[in-house]
């Protein structure tokens, strides 16, 4: 039986470099995508996802089971630095309005319904966002993996703030339930 | 009862969209202890990583791999204590540990963190001192190569050789000599002066020698010596360098190590 993540970090916790091969080989190719989706650059998104994984190593010890699943504890950390990242990179070229709006235009297309139908029809899982309602859909998209707030998402939908919020709790329920009932 | 707006507000905290007066709101909300928000946010939390994960995966570069446990092969592996174990067992000596802790925590870390800031302070110190110290021997060599330099500069200024006698042939000095101000010895290649014994430097100008100081030389046979401008000027002949009594004596009683001429 596979040994569980958990305890995979409990391993590395006690210092254990085998058990972080393990880890990574098991967590590194969930976060990964993640990563690349929210930088774009594949250089940018190799250092970003080996600074998260570094941090793993080094904060393996805070970790605990009962407060989320090493999946979880990864996939937010991940987004965090990957945002942490762009955030850093539009801060150098605010000037630089097209850039910008180009990063979230290609984030934006990159989940299109047909891309989703392409991939679907090529026999790839479909993923749980693109199963959302395409307005829903984007709140998540402008959200975690754009790094927009919810107050510059309502600039750039030009939606009243409460809608927004309320888009983004109905998502979120969404993505719940599509994830239960998934297989 | 509701709990609006924090489970709106919880919704876009997990997206990372929160931002603004709605945000240190929740914060402030959060860190009073909501164990409702709390629960919104790890499950939340999940459902975001099983969005993720519903993704297809895809395998990084291999560079990141080799690149990450190159890293951590050369760090060493952070020194933490054995996990505890998750039974009554950890729960009970864990009490166990608080009381005990609690009763000699105090004692202890008075006791130790005293010695070690008692030792830290007097490390301090003694570091202090030597820096006082290295400093005053620099200002000293400072002051001398600048009189040294001073002197070389003005025309009337003399250098004469020292020459080594009998047992210290091997031995050589320079005296820098101006007629008004005086000058420096400096000497090398001489055996430290025996205990209770000293150097001594002579003038010689028309009569019996002069006593112009008493010195020593380190480890390495080095020595330098200030000499005072002679009364009256009068021109020096020969100048001498006599082993002596380290206090330094009216006449030259020892055997001569080093001579002018």
């Amino acid at each position: 039986m596979a040994t569980s993540g958990a305890e995979l970090v409990r391993q590395m916790a006690a210092g254990d470099r085998e058990a972080f091969a393990l880890f990574y080989d098991r967590y590194a190719p969930v976060v990964f995508p993640l990563i690349l989706r929210i930088v774009r650059e594949r250089a940018d998104a190799s250092d970003v996802l080996q600074e998260v994984f570094w941090e793993a190593w080094r904060t393996a010890d805070a970790y605990d089971p009962t407060r989320g699943s090493p999946e979880a504890w990864m996939v937010t950390r991940a987004r965090t630095r990957a945002i942490d990242r762009i955030r850093s990179t539009r801060r150098r070229s605010e000037m630089f309005v097209a850039p910008l709006d180009e990063a979230i235009a290609a984030t934006l297309e990159q989940p299109a319904p047909d891309a989703a139908e392409r991939a679907e029809n090529r026999g790839t899982i479909r993923s749980a966002l693109d199963r959302l309602p395409g307005a829903q859909r984007e709140v998540i998209e402008l959200a975690y993996y754009a790094g927009l707030t919810q107050t510059e998402i309502a600039e750039r939908l030009k939606q009243p703030l409460g809608t927004v919020k309320t888009r983004i709790r109905l998502a979120l329920e969404r993505l719940r339930d599509v994830g239960r009932t998934s297989p | 009862m509701t709990h609006e707006p924090y489970d709106t507000q919880a919704a876009s905290y997990a997206l990372g969209a929160l931002d603004g007066e709605e945000r240190t709101e929740f914060e402030r909300h959060l860190a009073g202890g909501c164990a409702v928000c709390e629960a919104a946010l790890r499950a939340s939390a999940e459902t975001l990583a099983a969005m993720v994960r519903s993704g297809p995966p895809m395998v990084p570069p291999p560079e990141a791999k080799e690149a990450l446990l190159r890293r951590i092969a050369t760090t060493t592996p952070p020194q933490r204590a054995a996990a505890p174990p998750r039974t009554l067992v950890w729960a009970v000596g864990m009490l166990v540990a608080m009381i005990a802790a609690a009763a000699f925590t105090g004692a202890f870390v008075a006791a130790r963190y005293e010695g070690r800031l008692g030792q830290m302070a007097r490390e301090a110190a003694a570091l202090r001192e030597r820096v006082q110290r290295d400093e005053a021997a620099l200002r000293q060599q400072i002051a001398l190569y600048r009189s040294v330099v001073d002197l070389l500069r003005d025309p009337q200024t003399r250098i004469v050789t020292l020459h080594g006698l009998g047992a210290n042939s091997q031995a050589t000095g320079r005296i820098i000599w101006h007629p008004v101000n005086g000058g420096h010895v400096l000497v090398a290649n001489l055996p430290s002066a025996p205990a209770g014994k000293a150097y001594e430097l002579w003038t010689i100008a028309d009569a019996a020698p002069q006593p112009v100081g008493v010195f020593q030389v380190d480890a390495s046979g080095r020595g330098t010596h200030r000499i005072p401008p002679l009364e009256g000027g009068k021109p020096v002949k020969v100048f001498a360098v006599t082993l002596e009594p380290e206090d330094g004596v009216p006449e030259p009683t020892g055997p001569m190590v080093l001579a002018s001429k």
